[in-house]
């Protein structure tokens, strides 16, 4: 058998598999869907400012935020891993872009060098992929878990962070001088085009191109493959490598951009900024009927698992539920879902067993049955 | 887990300042035995957390005047982890250094290891935070947090104009000034039958979560006029939300600490005021007290409790505040 028909075989199984996987995860979205309808339905009833076009603002930004590192997280849940270190790469990126603000000065020069806004934007960006990178790389090639990688680089990032900033916040130089040509980054990463908060216009393509990724392009076939059976997908010749450590690079970027609009959204780069994003995109990726062991997610789901989130924490506030009480419904929330999505899960385990069980019963009865009837053929000649 | 996270970081970055302490101590031995005069000697400053511009400012001040003194110095954060100070303070102790200036992580937790530190006969000071036991260091050195908010609460209530609805960001729970600093504004203003707290929400300090609540807040209170927050961080975020709904013009806001961006804030008006920790003076009457009773044994000190009390800033003193510390 020639690779090229093992893949071609491997390609069918997926396809089979992921049928039977979509049937599964539109309940799993409905349940996450009804949960969404619950929440906005009670807090609309409590509050007339819940559903205000403002506030719906603000809740669009506050998700966007979450919901596009819960994407890059998705990425990596699907491959069975996780990545802790995106709230430090938050972090590090706006560190990044707000020294790239104040100036960098050249060695051996007595010259500062001040790049323009969207170099800074770019620069930024990549050093998040870097991350990503270095965590993929560790990863794949030296076969070491994502868990412990990516914790390291969540200190790995923070204490960087605290050495960009030395202490202090980077707040002023944010706004650019027109003779240095960097100004413009609030007008352009704080603006809201259409009314709509520019986090949500950049949620809304990253969710458009990440699902484009998984469903139409081998790289997303290859992506729930390695997440269902990392052995069978890589004896089909998949590139497991290469994919891992593309998603960690995905993830990162993710991260950049975030980091970028978050210092925007509150005009200055602190060193605690980004702290437990990592917990809040998981608790999206989860809810929204992802499963940690890998191979079944989709980006609709991780939005509307962000939706929830931040429907319930700006809805808890609205109604004016004591603060203290806040946490602990949030987490409560979190755990039901994923409970009901375990709960579902078993169910229709059981189902197929019991399927299947009656499918082998009907088999060997059938072979029992031709068995006989060649006895007695050959007992008739 | 949060507590778990943030506190290993404290304890990753206090281990890499600890090294870099380390090594410009050995220099400093290396090179300067005989040059110090009546100081001389080491000196281990423990603080808080490096990476917020208030401890950043308590760092400096200390390392600045103990070298000034003539002293070398190796400084490390435990992040409000007793534990993680305990190890801290066992390493200066079993270094054998010649005082520590601490800033301490809880009134009743850190009384056992500063009295460790004394049996070994190393004097400690205290700065920024008090233990709950008297007779052990040779200084207490904290900032008034009751009476700062008092004088905050006060000139915020008179921008209010003594009428109009208001709400609360507070600080981290388990930090003991997010409850002090609160009480303070709460004494003030139930004075004034017509402000009224209409809300209050937990921002952990933080200026991001300052400004989301911030924005939930104002969903639900269009019309609000007035905001008190417990430190400047989230009273920054709250001024950055009103501004992109336009209504900062119509709210008062009120911080405390006295960090650069606040005063800048209260310099341009967006901040009616804040307060002024005096950390740079108390740092340094701290290590004064500590120096002295290094050289001659004895405090200079009547009471080692010592209140300093905070300063009122407003769109008057503003421009004359940096680095937590008002020029005159």
């Amino acid at each position: 058998m020639s690779s090229t028909t093992a893949q071609q075989a491997a390609a069918e199984t997926q396809r089979g598999s992921r049928f039977s996987f979509s049937l599964g995860s539109v309940l799993v979205e409905a349940r996450a869907l009804v949960a969404l309808a619950i929440i906005i339905v009670i807090f609309a009833a409590l509050n007339d400012n819940y559903l205000a076009v403002s506030n719906l603002t603000t809740i669009a930004k506050d998700v966007s935020f979450n919901a596009i590192i819960a994407l890059g997280m998705l990425m990596v849940i699907l491959n069975a891993g996780i990545d802790l270190s995106v709230g430090s790469t938050v972090g590090l990126t706006g560190a990044v872009a707000g020294n790239l603000f104040r100036g960098v000065d050249l060695p051996l020069t007595e010259a500062v060098m001040f790049p323009a806004t969207w170099v800074i934007v770019l620069i930024s960006i990549a050093v998040g992929m870097l991350v990503g990178l270095v965590n993929g790389l560790l990863i794949s090639r030296l076969n070491l878990a994502p868990f412990i990688v990516t914790l390291g680089m969540l200190y790995v990032g923070r204490g960087l962070t605290q050495v960009l900033l030395g202490g202090t916040n980077i707040t002023n130089e944010l706004r650019g001088q027109e003779g240095l040509g960097n100004t413009g980054f609030f007008e352009i990463f704080a603006s809201r085009p259409l009314g709509v908060p520019i986090a949500a216009w950049v949620m809304i393509a990253v969710a458009v191109v990440f699902s484009l990724l998984l469903t139409r392009t081998p790289f997303g076939r290859w992506l729930y493959s390695t997440g269902s059976n990392e052995r069978a997908a890589e004896l089909s010749g998949v590139p497991i490598k290469r994919v891992k450590t593309r998603i960690y690079v995905l993830t990162g970027m993710c991260a950049g951009m975030v980091g970028i609009l978050q210092i925007a959204n509150i005009r200055s780069s602190t060193a605690d900024l980004g702290e437990f994003y990592e917990l809040n995109a998981i608790a999206a990726v989860v809810i929204g009927g992802a499963a940690l062991s890998g191979g079944r997610g989709t980006v609709r789901g991780t939005i509307i698992g962000a939706f929830v989130i931040g429907f319930l924490s700006n809805g808890l506030v609205i109604v004016g539920v004591s603060p203290f009480w806040q946490t602990v419904i949030t987490g409560a929330v979190i755990i039901l879902a994923v409970a009901v999505d375990q709960i579902q899960q078993i169910v229709q385990r059981r189902r197929a067993q019991a399927r299947a069980v009656a499918e082998a019963r009907r088999v060997s009865e059938q072979a029992e049955r031709d068995r006989d009837s060649e006895g007695k053929e050959a007992a008739g000649v | 887990m949060r507590r778990t996270i943030l506190s290993t970081t404290a304890a990753i970055a206090a281990t890499g300042l600890a090294l870099t302490g380390c090594g410009g101590s050995e220099e400093a031995d290396a090179g300067g035995e005989g040059g110090g005069g009546e100081g001389g000697g080491e000196i281990s400053i423990i603080t808080v957390d490096p990476s917020n511009p208030y401890w950043s400012a308590e760092i400096d001040t200390a390392e600045t005047v103990a070298e000034e003194m003539g002293y070398s110095t190796d400084t490390s954060a435990h992040g409000n982890d007793p534990d993680e100070q305990t190890r801290l303070m066992e390493t200066a102790i079993n270094n054998d250094v010649d005082g520590i200036l601490l800033d301490p992580a809880g009134a009743d937790e850190s009384v056992a290891i500063v009295q460790k530190a004394v049996d070994a006969g190393i004097p400690v000071s205290l700065v920024n935070a008090e233990i709950a036991e008297t007779g052990l260091a040779e200084a207490q050195i904290v900032s008034n947090n009751a009476q700062g908010a008092t004088v905050g609460a006060e000139a915020w209530a008179e921008a209010m104009e003594y009428e109009g609805t208001y709400v609360e960001l507070l600080g981290k729970p388990s930090d003991n000034n997010a409850q002090v600093r609160s009480d303070g504004y709460e004494g003030v203003l139930s004075q004034y039958p017509d402000l009224e707290k209409v809300g209050e929400e937990i921002a952990n300090w933080d200026r991001q979560e300052g400004q989301e609540k911030m924005e939930q807040l104002l969903s639900r209170y269009p019309d609000i006029d007035g905001v008190v927050a417990g430190n400047d961080e989230m009273a920054l975020g709250a001024i950055n939300a009103l501004e992109q709904e336009g209504a900062l013009d119509d709210v008062e806001v009120l911080g405390f600490d006295g960090n650069d961006d606040a005063a800048q804030a209260v310099a341009e008006g967006d901040m009616a005021a804040t307060v002024l920790q005096p950390i740079t003076e108390g740092t340094t009457q701290a290590m004064e007290v500590l120096d002295e009773v290094i050289r001659t044994g004895e405090s200079p000190l009547e009471d080692e409790k010592v209140a300093l009390d905070c300063v009122l800033i407003t769109e008057e003193n503003a421009d004359q505040l940096q680095g937590f510390s008002l020029e005159q």
